[in-house]
């Protein structure tokens, strides 16, 4: 193990201590801070219940992620195609883009329901935009030189695309993805929180209203841990496919 | 997350000071508290708001804020630390859920005597009785009105796995839409918005009342050491609030214009609806004679036992000591009285 | 404004064609609900929805004061503190290390689950709305800081050294000012973020704002009311980005060059 990872974890082990000698010290009751161990033991207790809304709510954040990263990408590309349909478009979607997640979730549970797809929509817009700005500026990235070079030599503007536009702008697009695992999941769980038949913000939520605070800390533990987790991975497939940076 | 231990302490820093100077403010005739309600500002708290605006707490030296609740927020927790005096909580069901899980808070009052709930089913669909619940879906809340409903279904004889019971949570739309059989409703809110869409003659209710299921709910709690060291306090508080509860009901206008001033964008013939039916739930049962906020330990007894019999609580509770009417017996009865 | 050479100043040509794209928007969205009897509980007319806010203009602009106050200082805070971090983790390595990767994982959290603590620690209180606004913002912005001044040339910063200029100096005059475009891509999400913290902290037991009027309307199934809401959050969020955008426009222009 590197140094600097060493370090990191010392950094998460003193924290956790503080953390312990606090609730302990002061005997917080678990309604203002649980102690971690108590967490820990409260995880392992409920492992079954957690791991099952782990995956529903994994499920969820997936399945909109995918949408999102499929629509984000497609939309940019064909924008980056028609320069005249982008210039129509751009403002209605950093409007669309200028309003939070968080007003838009009240609204895809009245629309959707308070099912998975209204969770799925969530995420997919979230992610969809993220991914749709970072693959705009990634295409636009491209040199204009180049450019001109390839079309001097008779190349299309789909075969530049192939070859150029989209090659240049993978490290952008790889990026905007990473950074919207994190969130892809952290909506999941808000709009489960607004409204659900399952998963860990719905865990969150009921544990709330039966004033279970460890439990509260157990499903947001479980949370990072899965956020951490997807983020580890796309950022591992990311350095796999644009080894070149 | 370091930073997060700052905060705590910060945080208790800014939280005592809430409490310690009352003791010094005392001296100068008004003591600062807040209420937290249940819920977003609607007329299902007209009268708080009205004993506010027209001094009835100031009259009793306090000088009261009133904040609203939301989702994700509980009440119980929030004056069992103190963060807020006073508290209009979810309901018998919340304050044993809170005394099972040790949070010192004790209900000083009942505001619904009546549970505020009923079961709505189409009346044109094939749902007459309790028992046609067999084979259906239902959608319920899991804070307490699933245990009821539960408790109902047992009592006509129908086993949990003769039905497909979910969270409800947000819209009653897929209820309107068809996509399920039976829906819950407070009286005042999601059956206003069940009438508006589909017609009152539309619907067919069961209340828990018909098979003998009592279930108050909207009560008022104070932590441990408020009701032990502020009893004068919590007697003011009750006082104003009666007095604003009686004028609310009996001039209803006032008590609409009141909570529409603190939340302007409020369906104003929803608000008015809601009124009527909260006044209807306050003076019900026990509380037509013995006043508003009355605790009736009988009916919060078998609440207790339900409850204890469908294993929503684990062991049988100290209902004395959860349930204090010594601060409402000190009012005199026609003081009391709506 | 001076005197313009030009028949049409370029800001007042701009503006028109705002001012032009923003009522094309209203007429189609207007047009579209017509002409498809989309149903008002998907989508209601755009003259409904502002009818609605003209029905009571009050709660509106003071829930949207109320929002843009938190915001800015949940931004700003963010904002200081995400550059200090940044500063302080590119002078002490060993810091980085050891809390870069507890702010990752503060990250990963919803803060939404955390309200209720919230309320407890901090009340109802404006700050508690703005400790979440910046929460949500502190973070892009010291990792772009670092990545910022991490991309400084060494070679200029000894240079500078060499001229006698001090750890202070050669931050406040080369890296800081190196890394501002990097800086600045941070701030502009920033300022979407700390809008989405100010929001959501609203949701917990808030009497004004727009998180306020998002949650009573949704739960009312008020739609009319929802899209209200979601129109002035989106003029505060674009207005707010737009600023920023134009900031960062005046101070690196030198971005491009370099």
């Amino acid at each position: 193990m590197s140094r600097r990872a060493l370090r990191g974890v010392l950094g998460i082990a003193l924290l956790l201590i503080l953390w312990e000698g606090v609730a302990r010290g002061f005997a917080l009751p678990s309604y203002t801070l649980p102690s971690v161990s108590e967490i820990l033991l409260s995880v392992w207790r409920q492992r079954q219940l957690l791991a099952s809304a782990a995956w529903f709510t994994m499920a969820e954040a997936l399945a909109g992620y995918a949408i999102g990263c499929v629509a984000g990408i497609g939309i940019a590309v064909l924008l980056s195609l028609l320069p005249p349909v982008r210039r129509g478009m751009m403002p209605a979607m950093m409007a669309i883009n200028s309003v939070p997640v968080a007003a838009w979730s009240p609204l895809l549970l009245l629309w959707l329901g308070v099912g998975i797809a209204s969770k799925i929509a969530a995420v997919a817009l979230a992610v969809g935009f993220t991914v749709f700005l970072s693959a705009l500026a990634g295409l636009d990235r491209v040199d204009r030189r180049t450019i001109g070079l390839m079309r001097s030599f008779g190349a299309g503007p789909l075969s530049i695309l192939w070859r150029l536009r989209l090659p240049t702008a993978l490290p952008l697009i790889a990026s905007g993805m990473r950074v919207s695992t994190v969130r892809s999941l952290i909506v999941a769980i808000v709009t489960e929180m607004l409204g659900a038949y399952g998963g860990l913000g719905w865990i969150i939520y009921q544990a709330v209203v039966q004033i279970d605070f460890v439990s509260v800390w157990s499903a947001i533990l479980v949370a990072s841990a899965l956020s951490l987790a997807f983020f580890g991975l796309i950022g591992a497939i990311e350095r796999r496919v644009v080894f070149w940076r | 997350m370091q930073r997060r231990h700052l905060l705590t302490a910060a945080g208790a820093a800014a939280m005592f000071p809430a409490i310690l100077p009352r003791r010094g403010a005392r001296a100068q005739g008004t003591t600062k508290a807040s209420l937290r309600l249940k819920w977003l500002p609607q007329t299902q708290f007209a009268g708080f708001y009205l004993a506010k605006a027209r001094g009835y707490y100031e009259a009793e030296g306090i000088d009261l804020t009133i904040n609203p609740g939301g989702p994700n927020l509980l009440t119980e927790n929030l004056v069992a630390t103190g963060a807020d005096t006073f508290g209009l909580s979810g309901g018998t069901d919340s304050v044993f859920a809170a005394r099972e899980k040790n949070l010192p808070i004790v209900c000083i009052g009942v505001s619904h005597q009546q549970t505020p709930f009923v079961f709505v089913s189409r009346a044109d669909g094939p749902i007459r009785t309790i028992q046609d619940f067999k084979g259906k879906t239902i959608t319920t809340w899991y804070t307490g009105a699933n245990s009821v409903l539960l408790g109902m279904l047992a009592k006509a004889g129908l086993k949990p796995g003769d039905f497909t019971m979910q969270p409800q949570q947000v819209s009653v739309t897929p209820f309107v839409d068809g996509q399920i059989d039976v829906v819950t409703a407070t009286r005042y809110n999601e059956f206003y918005t069940l009438m508006t869409r589909m017609g009152r003659d539309k619907l067919r209710t069961f209340a828990p009342e018909e098979q003998g299921i009592v279930f108050p709910r909207d009560t008022l709690i104070v932590s441990e050491t408020t009701a032990r060291q502020k009893p004068e306090l919590v007697k003011g508080f009750l006082r104003a609030s009666m007095k604003g509860w009686r004028e609310a009901l009996k001039d209803q206008k006032a008590g609409v214009d009141v909570v529409m001033a603190a939340a302007p964008t409020l369906n104003r013939d929803h608000q008015e609806f809601m009124l009527v039916e909260a006044g209807k739930l306050m003076t019900a049962g026990a509380a037509a004679r013995d006043g508003l906020f009355w605790i009736d330990q009988a009916t919060v007894k078998s609440a207790h036992d339900f409850f204890l019999e469908h294993g929503v609580i684990k062991a049988p509770l100290d209902l004395a000591a959860a349930y204090d009417r010594s601060f409402l017996e000190a009012i005199a009865v026609a003081d009391r009285r709506a | 404004m001076p005197v313009c050479a030009h028949p049409v100043p370029p800001w007042l040509l701009m503006g028109a064609r705002f001012i032009l794209g923003l009522v094309a928007a209203a007429l189609l969205w207007e047009g579209a609900v017509i002409a498809f009897g989309i149903r008002p509980h998907i989508l209601p007319r755009l003259s409904t929805i502002l009818s609605a806010i003209a029905a009571t203009p009050g709660a509106y602009w003071s829930g949207f004061l109320r929002t843009l106050l938190e915001t800015l200082i949940g931004f700003a805070a963010g904002a200081i503190v995400g550059v200090l971090n940044g500063v302080m983790f590119f002078r002490a390595p060993v810091l980085r290390d050891l809390l870069f990767p507890i702010f990752v994982v503060s990250q990963t959290i919803p803060v939404i689950a955390f309200g209720a603590l919230v309320v407890l620690w901090f009340g109802n209180t404006l700050l508690a709305k703005a400790v979440i606004a910046f929460y949500l913002t502190f973070f892009p912005v010291t990792v772009n800081t670092l990545l910022g001044l991490q991309s400084v040339d060494p070679r200029q910063t000894a240079l500078l050294r060499s001229f006698g200029a001090s750890g202070r100096q050669q931050m406040l005059r080369l890296q800081l000012p190196m890394a501002l475009p990097q800086i600045f891509v941070a701030l502009r999400l920033a300022a979407s973020l700390s809008l989405v913290g100010a929001i959501v902290g609203e949701w917990f037991g808030d009497t004004t704002g727009l998180g306020v009027l998002l949650l009573q309307a949704m739960y009312n199934e008020n739609v009319v009311g929802l899209w209200a809401a979601i129109l002035c959050a989106a003029v505060l969020g674009t207005g707010f980005y737009a600023l920023v955008a134009y900031a960062e426009r005046r101070i690196v222009f030198w971005g491009a060059e370099q």
